[in-house]
């Protein structure tokens, strides 16, 4: 089995408000390998970026604090490393995408200049060597090189986003957080930057975790899937398990609320209710309160993530080996 | 219809009064948490009190001379002292609270209705109205705003009445230019549209759907203003232009004392401490205030 | 079933300091009573300014707008109030599209107000709760402001304001397109509950084909201002006719899994500037069907197949029709 390059073990994250705690993310475990490309699906509140922002060790705190757990990248355990080891390591061994490409970029410098600057940054090179990379970079997301001297707002949404791509691999990093890097953009340019980013990938090796709410986008560039509800993972496997072999009710719930393409239906089965108030979550199962199977014991305890088949984990009472 | 009732959110439906609570207890709330905030509204609180019940308070009359304690140090008798008439100081500031919160409080409240007005005019209207009325303000706001005071003071001459025009018109910019601005942004939003798309006329959209959101850059501005007011009247009345003595004006007071400013401290000091308290107390109700009415930072 | 809507050559240019844009070019088409027209486009093709020319929330270039057979493409003030009760809209934005100092019975309340439509404040108690009932809002939250609420009960307020009036046509801009999927689906259920009970007709308009392809009868493709395809949902699934049509509908990333990866056809390049557009087909640039005619001679709407509208020279040739 080759050496995991990201393991997440029972993380736990506390956003304090006032005088209430919210836990964002609560006993999150995962394994990736290199070269694997996770999706992080979930709504609104899932504790998806926490747990993005947790991996960058970018938490403000506070109100944020990592209360317990361990994130262990290449080895080493980055919540017990020093700003100092931290720094280095953004950037040269992780990077992170963020969702709104009108705002990532400074406006008053090239675009060219912001790549280079980041080569600059971590390796000591020339003027002219880290220019000469940067252009590499842009042809590589598919901007020709011609247009380095150019400013962000003569780019539009879908070039914006490839410029910051293009940063977030300057250093060709072993892992990749892109949180939800294609939502901003119209369809057919969405498709083209997907096909990009899958395309990098591959080339070079980079492990990815791709944060997005659409199902659809995961399906298309990665190999397993995360479904996150209320801090937790719900289920957890390869895309066949998850796609083809959907087990935890919440899953099940967003796969009905999404109109099918290819066939029709007249009436939507939605997930009843609302996202629970995260101050105030249910003392059992969180999906108790909206699952359509939902017993006296969910209501009770919560469960762990389960082994239902080989590599397929999921976090419900039918599962859960009592 | 059978299926209707996954559209429906599962709560239990109970019988509710539909009653105008108003943010105001909200906004108070938030407001009682900032404890600077709340000693400032203590000391205007003291300010008005002293200015309404002056008589009662202050132990001698404003004018009430007595040669012989001329420039007498805070004593007993005199807890601040006399000044060069032998005027008990404490008694003159008591009923100066009078003239400088009325300067304060009127002279604001005639340039931000004139203000608003304006500025709901040029930001609503646009084009030729905002072209003609933001230019004029433009021309006001040239002017240095203590010189435009004066020349306001010195052409309608001295007195209470002249001088709140005097200040007040000096501010009317401020106003019409931050409604201004704030009518441009919200006039984006989409529930203005949205107040178009039922059919509200135009008088309806400004008066309940915009004003009420740009009613807090207003309510600081007047408290900030009413600070700046404060100290322009307090100005003019040192120049001699505003309120002339004997009149027990805080800065007419800092006017009559300067003479003896190296001689007799207590003359200028208390005067200039009470402009000080006064300005900045208002300064920190102004900044409490707009944090407490933001509707976004409620928690 | 008789026709409520009907657009004649609607136009709609905005004056830009780089020149006119052409945010609606031409674009005719009519609605049944009782039924659901999507327009669909990337941002950018003009569809929202189009739902908002047809209500008047935006004064037309040029082109008719028909409604019931009463043509209302100029109006005067008190005829454009009394209109307006027939026709509301459904915004995007569920944040942005309600005053954040009006509480949520005032909200609903105002249209009420405006039209008179109150005889005392009891009846407007009982009109406003019982528009909550309608649209599946607790009672107990008609005194909240909408910041306190989520975003799918804030898009209910929306629903429920712009149903006061008792409307025959809404303008639905994205209505659901701010919202997380599971309560997108329980508002699209809601609206589909609303049509049928009140026999609504809606131009919905969204860049999400899958929720359009649910929700609509007939559908509108719009690229740069103008129409490129229009037919019912059916004819434009199977066949689709249009490049642009057929580009779009290959670019939506499926929640499937399994079907072996698709390679797909990947449009190149992207939208090209809505300000003073080149003659001939706008589409022609991105298009890999194009030829020297498509950059010299504007394609007409043709109906290729029945009640199936293409606009594009060799509309039949690459559809082997």
């Amino acid at each position: 089995m080759p050496e995991p390059i990201l393991e997440v073990k029972n993380l736990t994250i506390e956003y304090t408000s006032g005088k209430s705690i919210v836990q964002a993310v609560n006993n999150l475990s995962f394994t990736l390998e290199k070269g694997e490309a996770l999706g992080l699906v979930g709504e609104t509140g899932a504790g998806k970026t926490t747990t993005a922002l947790s991996i960058m060790q970018l938490i403000t705190s506070p109100p944020g604090r990592i209360k317990s757990g361990e994130i262990i990248f290449e080895g080493r355990d980055l919540t017990k490393l020093p700003q100092s080891e931290l720094r280095k390591l953004r950037g040269e061994k992780i990077s992170m995408i963020f969702q709104d490409p009108m705002t990532a970029l400074n406006p008053v410098i090239t675009v060219g200049d912001q790549i280079s600057e980041v080569i600059r940054l971590h390796e000591k090179t020339t003027k002219l060597e880290a220019a000469a990379k940067a252009k590499e970079m842009l042809e590589m997301v598919g901007i020709p090189g011609e247009r380095y001297s150019e400013y962000p707002h003569q780019f539009s949404g879908g070039m914006k986003q490839r410029v910051i791509i293009a940063i977030a691999l300057a250093r060709s990093p072993s892992l990749l957080i892109a949180d939800e890097p294609t939502t901003a953009l119209d369809v057919t340019i969405q498709a083209q930057v997907l096909e990009m980013i899958d395309r990098i990938i591959r080339e070079l090796k980079t492990t990815l975790i791709l944060i997005t709410h659409d199902l659809g986008v995961v399906a298309d560039i990665c190999d397993k899937a995360a479904i996150m509800y209320a801090g937790e993972i719900v289920e957890y496997g390869t895309l066949d398990h998850i796609y083809n072999h959907t087990l935890h009710p919440y899953s099940i719930g967003l796969f009905n609320s999404i109109p099918n393409f290819d066939e029709d239906v007249h009436r939507l089965k939605p997930i009843k209710g609302l996202m629970p108030d995260p101050t105030n979550l249910p003392k059992g199962c969180s999906f108790s309160l909206r699952c359509p199977d939902c017993c006296e014991t969910c209501r009770q305890r919560k469960f762990e993530l389960t082994e239902a088949a080989p590599g397929h984990f999921v976090r419900c009472i039918k599962y859960a080996q009592v | 219809m059978a299926n209707q009732s996954d559209t429906k959110i599962f709560e239990q439906e109970e019988q509710v009064v539909l009653k105008k609570q108003s943010q105001f207890r909200e906004i108070m709330g938030r407001f009682a948490k900032n404890k600077l905030a709340i000693a400032s509204l203590v000391i205007i609180f003291i300010l008005i009190i002293m200015a309404v019940f002056a008589e009662q308070i202050a132990p001698y009359g404003p004018d009430d001379q007595d040669l012989s304690r001329r420039f007498t140090y805070p004593c007993a008798e005199f807890l601040l002292g006399t000044d060069d008439y032998g005027r008990d100081i404490l008694s003159r500031l008591i009923y100066g609270a009078r003239y400088s919160l009325s300067v304060g409080l009127i002279s604001v409240s005639f340039s931000c209705l004139i203000g608003v007005i304006l500025g709901c005019i040029a930001g609503f209207y646009g084009q030729v109205a905002d072209n003609i009325i933001m230019r004029l303000v433009d021309i006001v706001l040239a002017i240095p705003n203590i010189l435009l005071a004066l020349s306001i003071a010195s052409a309608l001459g001295p007195g209470l009445g002249n001088l709140i025009v005097a200040v007040g018109i000096g501010a009317v910019p401020g106003y019409a230019r931050i409604v201004r601005a704030s009518i441009l942004s919200v006039k984006q939003m989409e529930y203005i549209e949205a107040a178009r798309s039922i059919g509200a006329s135009d008088v309806r959209i400004i008066t309940r759907h915009i004003l009420p959101n740009c009613l807090a850059p207003i309510i600081v501005q007047a408290t900030m203003s009413i600070a700046v007011a404060i100290l322009s009247a307090a100005s003019l009345s040192f120049l001699g232009l505003g309120i002339t003595p004997p009149t027990p004006e805080w800065g007419s007071m800092l006017s009559a004392g300067r003479a003896y400013i190296r001689d007799f401290w207590p003359v200028v000091t208390f005067p200039g401490m009470m402009i000080m308290i006064t300005v900045f107390a208002f300064n920190i109700l102004g900044d409490g205030l707009r944090d407490a009415l933001d509707p976004k930072l409620k928690v | 079933m008789a026709t409520i809507l009907e657009a004649k050559h609607l136009k709609k240019y905005f004056k830009t300091p780089k020149g006119m844009l052409h945010a609606v070019d031409d674009v005719s088409f009519s609605i049944e009573a009782g039924k659901t027209l999507g327009v669909v486009g990337e941002s950018g093709c003009g569809k929202s300014t189009l739902g908002r020319v047809l209500i008047h929330l935006l004064e037309r270039t040029d082109g008719q707008i028909f409604f019931e057979g009463k043509d209302i493409s100029d109006l005067k003030k008190s005829e454009l109030k009394e209109i307006r009760k027939d026709m509301q809209m459904i915004f995007q934005d569920p944040f942005a599209s309600l005053n954040p100092r009006q509480s949520v019975s005032e909200i609903i309340a105002e249209p009420l107000q405006i039209y008179h439509r109150v005889s005392s404040k009891q009846d407007l108690e009982k009109q406003v709760l019982e528009l909550m009932d309608t649209v599946g809002l607790a009672r107990r939250l008609a005194n909240s402001y909408p910041h306190e609420l989520d975003g799918g009960r804030r898009q209910r307020i929306g629903v429920a304001r712009a149903l006061a009036l008792n409307p025959k046509f809404i303008v639905c801009d994205e209505p659901v397109s701010a919202l997380d999927v599971s309560i997108q689906a329980q508002i699209l259920n809601l609206m589909q509950d609303l049509q049928e009970e009140r026999n609504l007709t809606y131009l919905f308009i969204t860049h999400n084909l899958s929720v359009v392809k649910h929700i609509s009868d007939e559908i509108l493709v719009m690229y740069l201002g103008k129409m490129v395809e229009f037919a019912s949902d059916k004819d434009i699934f199977m066949h689709r006719l249009h490049p642009y049509t057929k580009a779009l509908l290959a670019a939506v990333p499926l929640p499937v899994y399994g079907m072996q990866k698709k390679k797909r056809q990947l449009l190149s390049g992207e939208l090209s500037s809505p300000i003073n557009p080149k003659p001939g087909c706008r589409f022609a640039t991105r298009c890999p069907y194009a030829k020297e005619i498509c950059s010299q001679k504007e394609p007409e709407l043709e109906e290729i197949m029945p009640r199936h509208f293409v606009a594009c020279h060799f509309a039949r040739e690459i559809n082997g029709l």
